[in-house]
């Protein structure tokens, strides 16, 4: 039944994925009615449900979440579209690489939690100061991904560019970006993981919407149910941008033998 | 009558642990149309001297000239094939060979097409012109990586061990095959290899090196042995082929033999 490193039936593979999440929720659920832990602390997979229900009919959630979203995917487009080409920039002249690396290796390393009151100060608590988290958190890591992901194309694809005749700037385009974009895919798709993580920082410290806010507010109430119910919503949304990602990373790079 | 020439070229690495002579000053002339084989001891230097003439390699002194004109970095005029399969996975074969006509001035679009199909066919992989060369064989990127080379029209082609890396039957094939490109294209060539056979096989001469630093240390006329016109599979067998080998090979163990002598020294 465990064959070591050996591909499995497609069918079994989602009967097996299945199976783990009703064996989680069966565990909760006994545990939940046993009267171990106190409902207030762990309510019961049929409550979390109901409040899932509540929060999209009474509060409003679907809202929120168009709100966090949006904040999200602009905060990552602004990273994306500067890292990328800053990223070929450094793995491509060797005096840029110079000139940033040092520097962008001190930002990675500061907690983005610790920036986010400086940020507050510059930005105020409004939209701006919001993006100013998500960005520091995922445009600093993002430009040395890009820069390792362009660095490893192979030397003689860039030679063998050169040797047709390409100038710099074709062998950045022509070679360099299609023979790096599908680990730089890759990349961007972890990184938006990551900007979640920063996103409710951001909206739990000073916000007065999105998913992050929403959660937070209920603590206050104790309304566990609901709490549990928003942090699934962000697994959720987090698992289907993933599988957006890597559904468009297989139609993308088919040649990809994997 | 020099088209290719080498002037006193030399290249010198400075490494952390010290200088490397790669080559020692060497000059070197080839004429249009000429096929030449570098032979020599692993490590000698044989890679460097043809990157140094692909531009991709700065010589330490000397120069090379191109009809006369002194070249600098890598461009159009030198075409490289390499030993790792450098075909770009990321498109198809007729992708590749696409990618070879994209830097030529002046080409329409039905040109190109006729071009690709010109190629595809030269080099025997009609029927895969939509496959991605991830999904090809070694010897069939090989096939690519040259058609594509050629697409761009090089005034001088580059080759260092593009047969290396596969196995002696498929190498026989590509051999074969290499003989008729080279007719009917007649481009200037330098090819690197290991196998001695390959080397007379293909060349119009041979030149066999020194253990490092490199020295020509045998300059063959293999036309004048072996008129490349009647060359074929056979040709393997013919007594000039068979006498030629045997002297080479023997040039070739004395000198690695002096090359172990002077590691241990
Ligand atoms: N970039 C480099 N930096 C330092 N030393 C180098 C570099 N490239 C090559 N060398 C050294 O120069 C010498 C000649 O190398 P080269 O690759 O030209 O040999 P070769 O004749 O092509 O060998 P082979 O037959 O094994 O391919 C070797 O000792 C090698 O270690
Ligand atoms: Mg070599």
């Amino acid at each position: 039944m465990l064959s070591f490193r050996t591909a499995i039936p497609r069918r079994q593979e989602v009967t097996l994925g299945v199976a783990g999440l009703v064996t989680f929720l069966v565990v909760w659920q006994l545990v939940a009615v046993s009267g171990w832990i106190k409902p207030q602390f762990l309510p019961t997979p049929g409550a979390v449900l109901a409040a899932f229900w509540r929060l999209f009919t009474e509060a409003g959630f679907a809202g929120d979440i168009a709100i966090s979203v949006g904040r999200v995917w602009f905060a990552f487009f602004l990273a994306v579209i500067i890292a990328v080409p800053l990223g070929l920039l450094m793995s491509s002249y060797r005096a840029i690489g110079a000139f940033f690396e040092p520097f962008i290796d001190f930002i990675r390393y500061l907690p983005v939690p610790a920036l986010v009151p400086l940020l507050i100060i510059w930005f105020g608590v409004g939209e701006a100061s919001k993006i100013a988290v998500l960005w520091m958190g995922t445009f600093f890591q993002l430009v040395l991904l890009i820069n390792e992901d362009t660095k490893r194309v192979p030397r003689e694809y860039i030679e063998s560019g050169l040797t047709l005749g390409a100038n710099q700037w074709q062998v950045m385009r022509d070679i360099i970006c299609p023979a790096a974009l599908p680990n730089m895919v890759d990349n961007l798709r972890i990184t938006l993981g990551w900007c979640w993580t920063y996103l409710i920082i951001a909206e739990i410290v000073a916000a007065s919407s999105g998913v992050g806010h929403v959660i937070w507010s209920l603590r206050r109430f104790v309304k566990t149910p609901e709490v549990m119910a928003g942090i699934i919503a962000i697994g959720i949304i987090g698992l289907l941008t993933d599988q957006a990602f890597r559904l468009l990373h297989r139609r993308a790079f088919v040649y990809l033998d994997r | 009558m020099s088209y290719l020439s080498l002037q006193d070229v030399s290249k010198t690495f400075r490494t952390a642990t010290g200088d490397v002579e790669a080559v020692a000053p060497l000059s070197l002339h080839i004429v249009q149309g000429e096929i030449v084989t570098f032979l020599g001891p692993s490590g000698c230097g044989k890679t460097t001297l043809m990157r140094m003439v692909g531009g991709l390699e700065r010589p330490t002194t000397g120069q090379i000239l191109l009809d006369g004109q002194p070249l600098g970095g890598p461009d159009r005029r030198r075409g490289m094939v390499f030993q790792s399969y450098a075909a770009f996975p990321w498109l198809t074969v007729a992708g590749n060979i696409r990618a070879g006509l994209r830097y030529r001035p002046g080409i329409s679009r039905s040109e190109q097409a006729d071009q690709i199909a010109r190629l595809i066919d030269l080099v025997g992989l009609t029927g895969f012109e939509d496959s991605y060369t991830s999904r090809i064989s070694g010897g069939m990127r090989q096939r690519v990586a040259i058609a594509r080379t050629l697409a761009a029209d090089p005034d001088v082609l580059l080759m260092d061990e593009p047969f290396g890396a596969l196995d002696a039957l498929t190498r026989e094939h590509l051999q074969t095959q290499l003989m008729r490109i080279n007719r009917t294209e007649g481009k200037t060539t330098i090819f690197v290899t290991h196998d001695v056979e390959e080397a007379i096989l293909l060349a119009h001469r041979t030149l066999v090196f020194s253990a490092r630093p490199a020295r020509v240390i045998e300059d063959i006329d293999v036309s004048t042995l072996l008129p490349p016109a009647a060359r074929d599979t056979e040709t393997r067998d013919q007594p000039a082929f068979l006498d030629l080998r045997k002297r080479i090979q023997t040039v070739l163990r004395q000198e690695h033999h002096e090359g172990s002598k002077a590691d241990v020294a």
